[in-house]
């Protein structure tokens, strides 16, 4: 049914609705066709009994009306499908829409029919013939009654030439078209000398002539064709079928063209037993919806087939969405494989051990918006040392993943070819300040030498990793280096200590000590109750458990490192601080604090800066070396410490710019 | 140089709501009061604020923070941000006199970079007083 109705209005930017909704119309009046027509046929009487339904399906609906009044009185009375069809095949070429194709199914019908009279009728005939073969038994059976029942309406065409739509319920469209078309006088004079075929030109040759007025005669008409129908179904039963099939084909001889009549004649038949045994084998299921939908109101179907229309659409609709959902569940779970290798590079699994000292590290993302943003890394270097990196990229999310695979991995590849971590990170801080573009990244860098027991850490804006065991030891803060990316040296500082006895060394991201019991914060001194607290053999996954058990919230990522250190005893035979200045850096208020800090005994300070300015010349550093494990600190001032790529250059650049 | 770490002062269990007040103190000064927390997800709030400020010709901008329960990187980020943005003759001070705040500038080794001080009208002196020279 699309099929046909779609080339007559294809190119109609109408409203898809109205299509829709005839194709609706149309499927349902098919249906409706092909059932009712086919069960008909056997018994006269059901013509009669039939006459109301068709009747009440015509009413109001002309369209619709003609293709479904027309099956409806069965084979008997497919004259109804002739000349609707041939009406309507007038219309789709005056392009009326969705009425045109309404009427196009009644045409395809009944369009073998009229074949031979109207050239027209015959091209649209091979249009139609995919239609399938019920309407074809059907359309060939009928054309006798066509014949006859045509007959009837032309005649009163005649009659009255002006008001044409009374005729039998069966040619009611087609009796309108005939009436409104010049050509209608032509058929009343057929009836005179044969009947049936001179109806069925008329009525068909008409159509194409028929303009405009067509339209609106073809509703109005459509009460009374029903009320011919019943007649029309009446007469069918009082002639009988076999009389109409004889009277037929002479009739359609004479007029048109008689050769080919004849044979379609004779057809047609036999096809009515077929048509009427496969009828009969449709089930009373069938049957019976056939005739509810041919009581049904045409306005009530134009209803339904609106309903039937957005119950479709709503069908597709979450058909789409439900392969639109499962696509897009496709890539989530495609992206999370990828988050996950990214987390990976950036949050590697440590070796569980690493000589005698067992390693671990834990992640677990933030509750809100902040996951994304810290790193770690814990390896092994050449020399035997340990290595770890813990840092934090402020800023959070999809845009600190780039920052932060490049802080993590420039760090580890100056770690990996031995610098200190004070030099990897003061390097990092020179090499990375362009690249960060403003984007902060705290980071510590550190390593453990076990042969030493000598832990050795370097902080950009980074806390301080807790060392808990026999002793523990409080850092010193003062004068820390800033972190990466603020556009400043960093650096500076560094800090050495051993590691006499069991101990457990814990790197930690601000997330930790920033999660919340209530609205406190959690805490470095909880942290370091909790690190004394673990058992042996116990990790960082734990810990940051034991800590997101303790917490309400948690709104910052959560790294921790952790390096349990065993065996040995006694106090810390190391401690040094560093700290490295240029000159104007070793005026500033901090350098006093610092060396305050360290137990620096005050009166000496003054004089302690004043040869650390002299020692940093104007363009190098000076390293302030703070060595206090025995109680009695020793300040020790290295200019030379300092190789790295900056103050290097600066220094040949001086050199340079001296030399004469 | 060996020290038992205490329990430290970090908890403020004075969290209000977070607020940001903005003074103008004359044409070209102004004080940005911050009260609560400064955090991931408030921090961007004073930044704008000091942004649209700078726009409005407040050269010399004192940031008062001891209202300031919590601050965190990104905080720091942003004053960060803002002081290396700041040109000729202009000013950006920080009052502060929270252990647990000056503790994370402390941390961040960014003490060194910001003028902080305990007061506002130290702030103002030192702001004014600056800018005075500067220009």
């Amino acid at each position: 049914m699309l099929f046909v109705s779609k080339p007559s209005h294809p190119r109609s930017a109408r409203a898809r609705l109205p299509i829709a909704v005839a194709s609706t119309l149309l499927a349902l009046a098919v249906a409706s066709n092909s059932t009712a027509a086919g069960e008909r046929p056997p018994t006269g009487a059901s013509g009669v009994a039939r006459g109301p339904a068709a009747a009440g399906a015509h009413r109001g609906n002309g369209r619709s009306a003609a293709g479904s009044e027309a099956p409806s009185p069965a084979p008997v009375r497919a004259t109804a499908p002739a000349g609707a069809g041939s009406a309507a095949t007038g219309a789709p070429e005056r392009g009326t829409g969705p009425r045109a194709s309404r009427s196009e199914g009644g045409e395809a019908r009944s369009g073998r029919s009229t074949a031979g009279a109207a050239p027209v009728g015959a091209a649209r005939t091979r249009r139609g013939a995919p239609l399938g073969r019920e309407g074809a038994h059907h359309r060939e059976g009928t054309q006798n009654t066509a014949a006859r029942s045509t007959t009837r309406s032309a005649h009163k065409a005649s009659l009255e030439p002006g008001s044409a739509p009374r005729p039998s319920a069966a040619s009611g469209v087609s009796a309108v078209s005939a009436a409104s078309a010049p050509a209608a006088p032509a058929a009343p004079a057929a009836p005179a000398t044969t009947p049936t075929p001179a109806a069925g030109t008329a009525a068909v040759t008409p159509t194409t002539p028929t303009a405009p007025a067509a339209g609106a005669p073809v509703r109005r008409s459509r009460t009374r064709a029903a009320r011919g129908a019943r007649r029309a179904g009446a007469a069918r039963t009082r002639v009988g079928a076999g009389a109409g099939a004889t009277a037929s084909p002479a009739a359609g001889g004479a007029l048109a063209v008689p050769t080919p009549v004849h044979a379609p004649a004779q057809r047609a038949a036999q096809p009515r037993l077929r048509g009427a045994s496969g009828s009969l084998s449709a089930s009373p299921i069938v049957r019976t919806i056939t005739r509810i939908v041919n009581v049904v109101p045409s306005p009530i179907r134009l209803v339904i087939g609106v309903l039937l229309a957005l119950v479709l659409a709503a069908a597709l609709r979450s058909r789409l969405t439900a392969l639109r959902a499962r696509r897009l569940d496709l890539q989530r779970k495609q992206l999370l494989d990828d988050v996950g290798l990214l987390q990976a590079a950036l949050l590697p699994l440590p070796p569980a051990r690493i000589g005698p000292v067992a390693t671990s590290a834990a992640y677990r993302p933030a509750d809100g918006p902040g996951a994304g943003g810290d790193f770690y890394d814990v390896f092994a270097r050449s020399d035997g040392q340990i290595a770890v990196i813990v840092g934090d990229v402020a800023g959070h999310g999809r845009d600190a993943l780039p920052q932060t695979a490049l802080v993590r991995f420039t760090m580890r590849a100056y770690l990996e070819a031995g610098l200190s971590p004070r030099d990897a990170v003061q390097t990092a801080g020179a090499v990375l300040e362009r690249q960060l573009t403003g984007t902060l990244a705290t980071v510590i860098a550190a390593t453990y030498d076990p042969r030493k027991r000598l832990l050795t850490y370097a902080s950009a804006g980074h806390p301080p990793p807790i060392v808990v065991g026999e002793s523990t030891i409080a850092p010193i803060t003062v004068a820390s280096s800033p972190p990466l990316g603020a556009g400043l040296r960093t650096g500076s500082r560094e800090t050495i200590v051993s590691i006499p006895g069991p101990s457990r060394v814990c790197f930690y991201t601000d997330g930790v000590t920033d999660s919340r019991i209530g609205s406190a914060l959690y805490g470095g001194a909880r942290l370091t109750h909790e690190l004394t607290e673990l058992e042996r053999g116990e990790t960082a996954a734990q810990l940051l458990d034991r800590v997101a058990a303790a917490t309400d919230s948690r709104p910052d990522d959560m790294a921790a490192c952790m390096l349990a250190i065993e065996d040995g005893e006694g106090e810390p035979s190391v401690l040094v601080e560093e700290l490295e200045l240029d000159r104007e850096e070793a005026t500033h208020e901090r350098v006093e604090r610092f060396l305050l800090e360290c137990g620096v005994e005050p009166q000496g300070i003054a004089t302690l800066i004043n040869s650390a300015r002299a020692a940093a010349g104007p363009v190098g550093t000076v390293l302030l070396e703070v060595s206090s494990a025995d109680g009695s600190p020793k300040v020790a001032l290295r200019s030379d410490n300092v190789a790295l790529l900056q103050s290097r250059q600066a220094r040949r650049q001086a050199r340079v710019g001296a030399s004469p | 140089m060996l020290k038992r770490v205490g329990i430290s002062n970090d908890l403020s269990s004075d969290a209000s709501e977070f607020a940001i007040i903005d003074v103008d103190v004359d044409e070209t000064t102004s004080v940005v009061q911050v009260k609560g927390e400064l955090d991931l997800t408030t921090a961007p709030r004073l930044k704008w604020m000091l942004h649209d400020l700078l726009e409005a010709g407040r050269t010399r901008q004192v940031v008062d923070l001891n209202e300031t329960t919590f601050m965190d990187s990104t905080a720091l980020g942003v004053l960060v941000a803002v002081n290396r943005s700041l040109g000729e003759g202009m000013r950006l001070v920080i009052v502060c006199a929270r252990s647990n705040v000056l503790k994370i500038f402390e941390l961040s080794g960014m003490d060194g970079v910001f003028t902080i001080v305990p007061t506002l009208d130290e702030a103002l002196q030192y702001a004014r007083g600056r800018a005075a020279k500067a220009s």
